[in-house]
């Protein structure tokens, strides 16, 4: 059994560091991965309540609610980057979990058995991108005896929709008050969508940036930014966008590259791999191969309406690309192959998932209709047990060969 | 099976967003298999006050889609009607279940899974008048069942379609009395009110009904496990899940510490569903029987 001190000590030393780095230099990626960290240490802030959930819920209006939101495959992701996710799936597959589902969830719940994570004091999950989420939720809710509040996200754009998801926003945020005794402050809330909508436009600016040949990022500079979601609307997410905007403008502009010879541009589809691995580097150092873009950086969602904050939230996630039929992240996936100007894409077909495993076939498909290859690594992203690099190195060299050959 | 053309008798196929492989059923079959209607009905789960009004909406939806494919419309005594027919079918269901209440049963497990799969398969009023025919003739002879003591079983999780695989388990020496399955006996567990707004009963119906593990609802989904395996006498329960089922798999741990403090013995097997590889869960389930004999 070990205590959530081991994760106080974690981000703050994480804070720490990168604090002094960039005191002496200043770069997009350490400040957003410093932002982030300071988000980890704020739940150990007692100015603060803390809020376990799953990715894609509304932190904007638990920012403005003084709750700290954490989704928890961050957690699962994070304690495979840091070698510990092998630990925390013994323990929950000890306790009867099954080793078919997502290691995401399967690592996170085995540290919450351990007492690795503090008490929530709310728990909220969505219904989208996976029914795994929630129930990874509910059993950790249990652990502390708490039920989770879940969000049924339509699986159809229309106005009936996008209504029903603002009123289950409303009973939200009646939850939150109840459990949290914490009110909404609505000013607040506008200015979230404000610097969202601030923010939106720099990252816009960004992934306009990353279609130029050659790329200005290398394969890490954007690496898992889906976790900006834990920024969104606040003052430092348009920060973060602004410098990563700057960064690379300068980079076009001087003619500078990512990659000193960027010979393949790939894209990925989904998550990267959380452990850590060196196949990027091979890839980047021996191949010129480099990520020019992630499939989930790419920006959606329309400028919201900050007189009506919570109806723009929900049409934010009602049109994401992962919810309902394939059929929109088909489209976004083959328009991003195009205007990336991709020679081959990556879709790691993560162990147990239905949206990255489950539709292999049809990314397949809807690559191969415009020309483009696509490898499915299949391999599990978080649980590096039965990780083999070598198996995986070949095939992606066999891969490349391929692609040089289109 | 589908893309082959295993399923080119069907007219359409509607799809519930039950679950992401549901989901993703749905794209596939979108997409490589040419039914004329298909279409996706949106269920949600959890907490359900903004839902049944939702719900409600998503069956007018539905409505409105197969009027537009049969060009004509749907009128509200059909759906009266209908509904009316369903819940005769549910009551004479529940009238031949009972007959496992009897020790022994007084109909196989194997038996009423063929009844269970008829269901999906005829007209209703067909298979109703079917029914009402057995319950009689159950009723006046004396039931041809093989006298034995054999442990009695309630058999829940993931939805399971083979037949053999009851028949199975009953081979093996175990009375299955009770199918707490979306396939199975629960199937039939639900009631739809006469109302002014059957579209809104519908809605409230299905959202209440006893919860299968999708909706999100475990103690409720365990407390009705309990309910049955005290109506139904049993000795023991086996909770079935489909490999890479999330839905049922999450529930597994929990659901296991529930029932079993409440005095359950409890056996958890995890197959794909078919007879390809039994042994294993034979060796499991003989044990099993074994134990809850003594
Ligand atoms: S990888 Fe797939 S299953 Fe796992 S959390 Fe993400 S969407 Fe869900
Ligand atoms: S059996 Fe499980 S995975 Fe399959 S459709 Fe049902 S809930 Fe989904």
């Amino acid at each position: 059994m070990v205590s959530h001190s081991m994760l106080k000590k974690y981000f703050g030393q994480l804070e720490t560091s990168l604090r002094s780095k960039l005191e002496s230099k200043v770069t997009a990626r350490r400040r957003f991965v410093y932002e982030i960290a300071r988000i980890g240490s704020r739940i150990f802030d007692n100015d603060w309540s803390i809020g376990w959930t799953t990715v894609f819920v509304p932190y904007e209006i638990l920012n403005s609610m003084g709750v700290s939101g954490m989704f928890i495959e961050f957690f699962g992701a994070m304690l495979a980057g840091s070698g510990m996710s092998s630990k925390y799936l013994e323990i929950s597959e000890s306790k009867g979990f099954s080793t078919d589902s997502c290691s995401y969830h399967r690592t996170i719940i085995g540290a919450a058995m351990d007492g690795l994570i503090p008490e929530p004091d709310v728990l909220i999950g969505a219904s989208i991108p996976c029914n795994g989420g929630v129930k990874a939720l509910k059993r950790i809710g249990e652990i502390f005896n708490k039920d989770v509040f879940i969000l049924n996200i339509p699986i159809e754009v229309t106005p009936d929709g996008v209504d029903y998801l603002t009123d289950q926003y409303k009973e939200m945020i009646e939850y939150v008050e109840n459990e949290t005794g914490r009110k909404l402050d609505y000013d607040k809330l506008k200015k979230t969508i404000k610097y969202n909508n601030q923010a939106r436009e720099y990252l816009i600016e960004v992934n306009n940036l990353c279609k130029n040949v050659p790329c200005p990022a290398n394969s890490n500079d954007l690496k898992n930014f889906i976790i900006f979601v834990l920024l969104q609307g606040t003052k430092e997410s348009v920060e973060v966008a602004k410098l990563y905007r700057d960064e690379f403008k300068f980079r076009v502009d001087n003619k500078i590259s990512g990659l000193p010879e960027e010979k393949y541009r790939l894209m990925w589809i989904q998550n990267r791999i959380q452990f850590k691995t060196d196949l990027l580097n091979i890839l980047e150092e021996k191949y010129g191969a480099n990520i020019v873009i992630d499939e989930l950086n790419h920006i959606w969602w329309e400028p919201m309406d900050e007189n009506n904050p919570l109806r723009s939230l929900a049409n934010r996630i009602i049109t994401h690309p992962i919810v309902g039929p394939v059929d929109r992240r088909l489209e976004v996936i083959t328009q991003l192959a195009q205007d990336y100007k991709i020679d081959g894409a990556i879709n790691p077909a993560h162990w147990g998932c239905r949206q990255s495993a489950g539709a292999r076939v049809l990314f397949k498909d809807a690559l191969q209709k415009i020309g483009i290859p696509l490898i499915h690594l299949d391999v599990d992203c978080v649980d590096e047990r039965n990780y083999a690099p070598g198996q995986i190195m070949t095939r992606l060299e066999a891969f490349l060969e391929m692609l040089s050959s289109y | 099976m589908a893309i082959e053309g295993g399923y080119g008798f069907l007219e359409g196929v509607i799809f519930v967003n039950s679950c992401d492989a549901m989901r993703r059923l749905h794209d596939v079959w979108k997409r490589y298999v040419s039914t004329k209607f298909i279409h996706i009905l949106d269920i949600p789960m959890g907490n359900l006050s903004l839902g049944s009004k939702y719900l409600e909406i998503e069956f007018l939806k539905l409505k409105s889609a197969l009027e537009k494919h049969i060009s004509s419309p749907i009128k509200e005594e059909d759906i009266k009607n209908a509904i009316c027919i369903y819940n005769i079918s549910r009551l004479l269901y529940n009238q031949l279940n009972s007959l496992r209440m009897e020790d022994p049963p007084l109909i196989t497990a194997g038996s009423l899974m063929k009844i269970t799969s008829d269901f999906f398969k005829v007209e209703p009023e067909v298979w109703n008048e079917k029914i009402k025919q057995l319950i009689e003739e159950k009723k006046s002879d004396t039931p041809k069942v093989e006298q034995n003591k054999n442990p009695r079983i309630l058999l829940s999780g993931s939805p399971l379609h083979e037949i053999e695989f009851i028949k199975f388990i009953e081979e093996i020496g175990l009375n299955v009395v009770y199918e707490d399955l979306c396939t199975g006996s629960k199937f039939f567990d639900l009631n739809v009110k006469d109302s002014n707004n059957l579209i809104s009963s519908l809605s409230e119906a299905y959202l209440t009904r006893t919860p299968c593990a999708r909706m999100m609802q475990i103690k409720e989904r365990a407390d009705q496990i309990i309910k049955n395996s005290e109506k139904f006498n049993v000795d023991g329960v086996i909770h079935h899940s489909l490999k890479f089922c999330d839905t049922y798999l999450y529930d597994v741990p929990a659901l296991k510490k529930i029932l079993v403090e409440n005095g359950l013995s409890v056996l958890f097997i995890e197959s794909d569903g078919g007879l390809g590889d039994v042994n294993q869960i034979r060796t499991r389930i003989e044990a099993f029987s074994e134990m809850i004999k003594n």
